[in-house]
């Protein structure tokens, strides 16, 4: 069983995300993909995804600022498939400019999280969105 | 037809080269050209020849001199000659001696027939005389006389050739009519020099055929013409065309109008200025007088050097002028070429836009402003003149020297501009040059009332006859000034060429700007958008790493090295909110933003909360007055506001109790908000670059802070075509006001 799907192509973010899951000491299960294609593949259970029996997560944390295929991409074909049109999406990203902000819901985010650029606060957003979509949070997408 | 349609335009409908008679002191005969069979004859031939024209026609042209001193075949002889020179031309006039009386034989072919006339014979001793005449005629062409000289030679010359004892020259108008501008008579007639004669005393059908035939001869107005019979085998619709006839005969409404006068016969030489009637040579005679042949011939040829010499001096004149304006319009074309202002090209260089015509004003709309030169309406006037020209189908140029008879305010200003050339620059912007020529008022004499040219006859007749009075009848002619010339026009829309050339030219660069502009804009956002992600985010590791090492490791660091990492983590804390202030900065100069009214007061209890929550430790108050609502882009407002309140929560940190005061008040066309604090304050003296990026006060210097938030406020007020400023004293707090139109475009 999967908590959580990280798409994140800085390695940096992805290790301070990875030191905080394992500072919570709650067993919090992870995945990071570093790349929007593969991220495709993974939900649409496609490509070296396809023969893996890979469960949907209980949420997908994605970073909008992707070299290639695109945060907003990414969400857009999740929710044009059936299997991850209701997967609890929350866009993790740097950029706090409306535009990105309109864009992403307009794509299909559950939610929207700015990246506060402190390990403190990143802890803490962690923490916050662990405890909400992980656990308070009930869910239509998983049969 | 009702009485108030009736004028003499209707002689335009008389088909006057088709009358089907002849003038009766000569005979014709035409026959076709291959068979010489006889076609039409005058009725007077039996006259000539004894025998009746009726048995003419039909037969061969032998049967002409049948009953004559005359061997039947002498014509068919002189008429084959004529045939195997294809040309009819030289041989007129052939001598032909009839009955033992000499007659002067001319012949021309038309329209498929040939036309024999016969007509008296003059005095011969005229001839040498004539001769003398024709080569006085061409040395005074040739010497440059004025032009007023040569019309009043060439009616003197004309009335001795012809013996009239009126010779005047009719010069035309643009609208046909007449004007007689030389004249040689006997000294017992009443001089007709000076005179006007309204264009329908030469109707247009007789102007055309004055191009085609330049010599028309009336004999006698009182002699009964001759009709013409025709073949019975000839069909009735191809009447005899006798537009090259010498004999034809006149309407009877000219002939009637010639009695009037008291004329008893005429004769007419056309003038001819670039293939265009440019006037007549008219005779007069008060008793019937016949011309010969000889005599018509070299009166034409007197009036044919008069012609070529009025192309010739016309010419040169345009020439002159012509060179003058191109001289000048070059000038213009480098003067704008080489600055970037037109206006000033145009109107404040040693050449000007009025040197270009001879017109004594010019004026210049463009780019909304009205520049003068010479005598020209006043400013307003210009203006309206302009609309109204927006009004009218000028494309290119319009030119009038009756401006007020187009444009009745044009009265008001007739002594500088009755008559107006203008070039369209552009109909849309309303940008027009504009020329002007004063009034000229004259006094035209007329030849009678040219309002009244018809009588109508007593008994009811429809039929018109032409006016019996020609006692000179006075007008005033206002509202008009001297025509525009060719020369004139041309230079103008080779002027209005150059500018427009000029114009677009700086559009284009205009346009080039806006472009690199735009790439600008463009590259600026990348560039954002780089500074927002791409700079940020290792930022936001060096924070994150400094922070995981002064957590994990701080424990084995001495007290030096806790603080270094702390002055890492501050700094970079400090260039995280610089970056993030530069972002919000730019962003509200180019986002779109959407206008709707705001409700105030949800808006300002948010943001007293959110600083409330952040001032928790102290004692901070925030006094929201009237609300009036603004209209505007709520995410700016609401940003202008948070700015403003953040500022005075900054500097009242100090103050035992913060106290913050926002009020409104609404006006007819604006509303006013107030942001009133007990904070710190500034000397207004150093307060100039208050609302500059990155400028921040000596005394702000304690406080936090990256100098964007003011900058911030005042981009989002100038979008809103608002207005901030402030009042404040050192530690007597701070003011601020804002000011918001009540519609915002």
């Amino acid at each position: 069983m999967l908590d959580i799907l990280y798409v994140e192509d800085n390695p940096n973010d992805a290790d301070i995300f990875s030191r905080l899951i394992r500072k919570m000491d709650r067993p919090i299960t992870y995945t990071v993909i570093n790349s929007g294609s593969e991220a495709v593949d993974y939900l649409a259970g496609q490509g070296r995804y396809s023969t893996q029996s890979n469960e949907l997560p209980k949420l997908v944390l994605m970073d909008l600022n992707l070299n290639g295929l695109s945060g907003f991409e990414v969400i857009q074909q999740a929710r044009s498939i059936d299997r991850t049109r209701f997967v609890p999406i929350v866009a993790f990203s740097t950029s706090d400019s409306p535009h990105d902000i309109q864009s992403a819901y307009k794509a299909g985010v559950n939610a929207y999280v700015v990246k506060p650029g402190s390990y403190q606060a990143t802890g803490s957003v962690i923490g916050k969105l662990c405890d909400f979509w992980l656990e308070n949070n009930a869910r239509i997408d998983h049969r | 037809m009702s009485l108030l349609t009736v004028d003499l335009t209707n002689c335009d409908r008389e088909p006057i080269h088709i009358l089907g008679h002849i003038q009766s002191h000569g005979y014709l005969i035409a026959i076709q050209p291959d068979t010489y069979s006889i076609v039409h004859a005058s009725e007077n031939i039996v006259d000539l020849v004894n025998t009746p024209a009726s048995q003419l026609v039909g037969q061969s042209v032998n049967a002409l001199l049948a009953n004559t001193d005359l061997a039947e075949n002498v014509l068919v002889e002189l008429l084959n000659v004529g045939k195997r020179n294809d040309s009819w031309e030289t041989m007129n006039p052939h001598r032909f001696t009839l009955n033992g009386k000499v007659w002067n034989l001319i012949i021309h072919q038309h329209q498929e027939l040939l036309l024999l006339e016969w007509e008296p014979t003059g005095d011969d001793r005229n001839a040498v005389m004539n001769q003398q005449l024709i080569a006085q005629a061409l040395t005074e062409v040739q010497a440059s006389r004025t032009l007023s000289d040569l019309l009043q030679n060439t009616a003197q010359r004309i009335k001795t050739i012809i013996g009239y004892d009126r010779v005047m020259v009719y010069r035309f108008s643009a609208d046909w009519h007449g004007h007689v501008v030389a004249e040689a008579k006997d000294d017992h007639l009443e001089p007709f020099l000076g005179l006007h004669y309204p264009a329908s005393d030469i109707p247009r059908q007789a102007r055309e055929l004055y191009k085609i035939n330049l010599v028309r001869l009336i004999a006698n107005v009182d002699s009964t013409p001759s009709p013409i019979l025709s073949d019975p085998d000839w069909s009735e619709d191809q009447p005899l065309d006798l537009t090259h006839s010498v004999l034809r005969a006149v309407s009877p409404v000219h002939i009637e109008y010639l009695k009037n006068m008291g004329v008893q016969a005429s004769m007419s030489i056309s003038l001819l200025y670039r293939g265009e009637l440019w006037g007549l040579i008219s005779c007069h005679n008060t008793t019937p007088r016949f011309v010969d042949f000889q005599a018509r011939q070299t009166a034409k040829f007197v009036s044919q050097l008069l012609s070529a010499a009025l192309e010739f001096r016309k010419d040169e004149e345009d020439k002159t002028n012509l060179l003058q304006y191109t001289q000048i319009g070059q000038r213009l074309h480098e003067q704008l070429l080489l600055g970037d202002d037109v206006a000033r090209a145009l109107t404040k260089s040693s050449v000007t836009a009025l040197d270009v015509t001879e017109a004594t004003g010019a004026a210049l709309l463009f780019n909304d402003k009205v520049y003068r030169l010479g005598e020209t309406p006043d400013e307003s006037a210009l203006r309206s003149l302009a609309v109204w020209l927006g009004t009218t189908d000028i494309e290119t140029f319009l030119q009038t020297n009756q401006l007020p008879a187009r444009y009745s305010p044009a009265e008001h200003f007739r002594e500088v501009g009755a008559g107006i050339l203008a070039i369209a620059l552009s109909k849309e912007l309303n940008e027009y040059l504009i020329w002007f020529k004063p009034e000229q008022v004259q006094q035209v004499t007329w030849a009678g009332n040219p309002n009244k040219p018809v009588t109508v006859d007593n008994d009811g007749q429809q039929r018109l006859t032409p006016r019996k009075s020609f006692d000179a009848w006075t007008e005033i002619v206002r509202n008009t000034s001297e025509s525009w010339n060719e020369a004139e026009i041309g230079s103008v829309v080779k002027l209005r060429e150059d500018i427009l050339q000029v114009i677009t030219k700086q559009a284009n660069e205009v346009r080039l700007l806006n472009q690199r502009l735009q790439v600008a804009y463009e590259e600026l956002d990348a560039f954002s958008y780089t500074v927002s992600h791409d700079l940020r985010t290792p930022l936001s590791s060096i924070r994150c790493y400094s922070e995981i090492i002064q957590e994990e490791y701080g424990q084995e660091f001495n007290e030096d090295a806790r603080e270094l990492f702390q002055k890492i983590t501050e700094s970079t804390e400090r260039m995280q909110r610089l970056i993030r202030h530069i972002l919000y900065y730019s962003r509200m100069g180019r986002t779109d933003y959407s206008i709707q009214p705001i409700e105030m007061k949800p808006l300002l209890q948010n943001i007293r909360e959110e600083l409330l929550i952040a001032n928790k430790d102290r004692s901070v108050r925030i006094d929201i007055g009237d609300t009036p609502s603004i209209t505007g882009d709520p995410t700016m407002i609401h940003q202008v506001f948070s700015n403003l309140l953040s500022n005075s929560a900054k500097y009242t940190q100090r103050a035992p109790e913060a106290v913050i005061q926002v009020n409104g008040q609404q006006t007819d066309d604006e509303v006013v908000y107030s942001v009133v604090d007990n904070g710190i304050g500034f000397d207004m003296k150093h307060a100039g670059k208050m609302f500059d990026l990155f400028k921040r006060l000596e005394n702000a210097r304690e406080f936090e802070g990256t100098g964007v938030g003011l900058a911030i406020v005042k981009r989002i007020i100038n979008r809103h075509q608002g207005k901030i400023w402030f009042h404040s004293e050192p530690n007597r707090g701070t003011t601020f006001t804002l000011s918001f139109p009540v519609t915002t475009h």
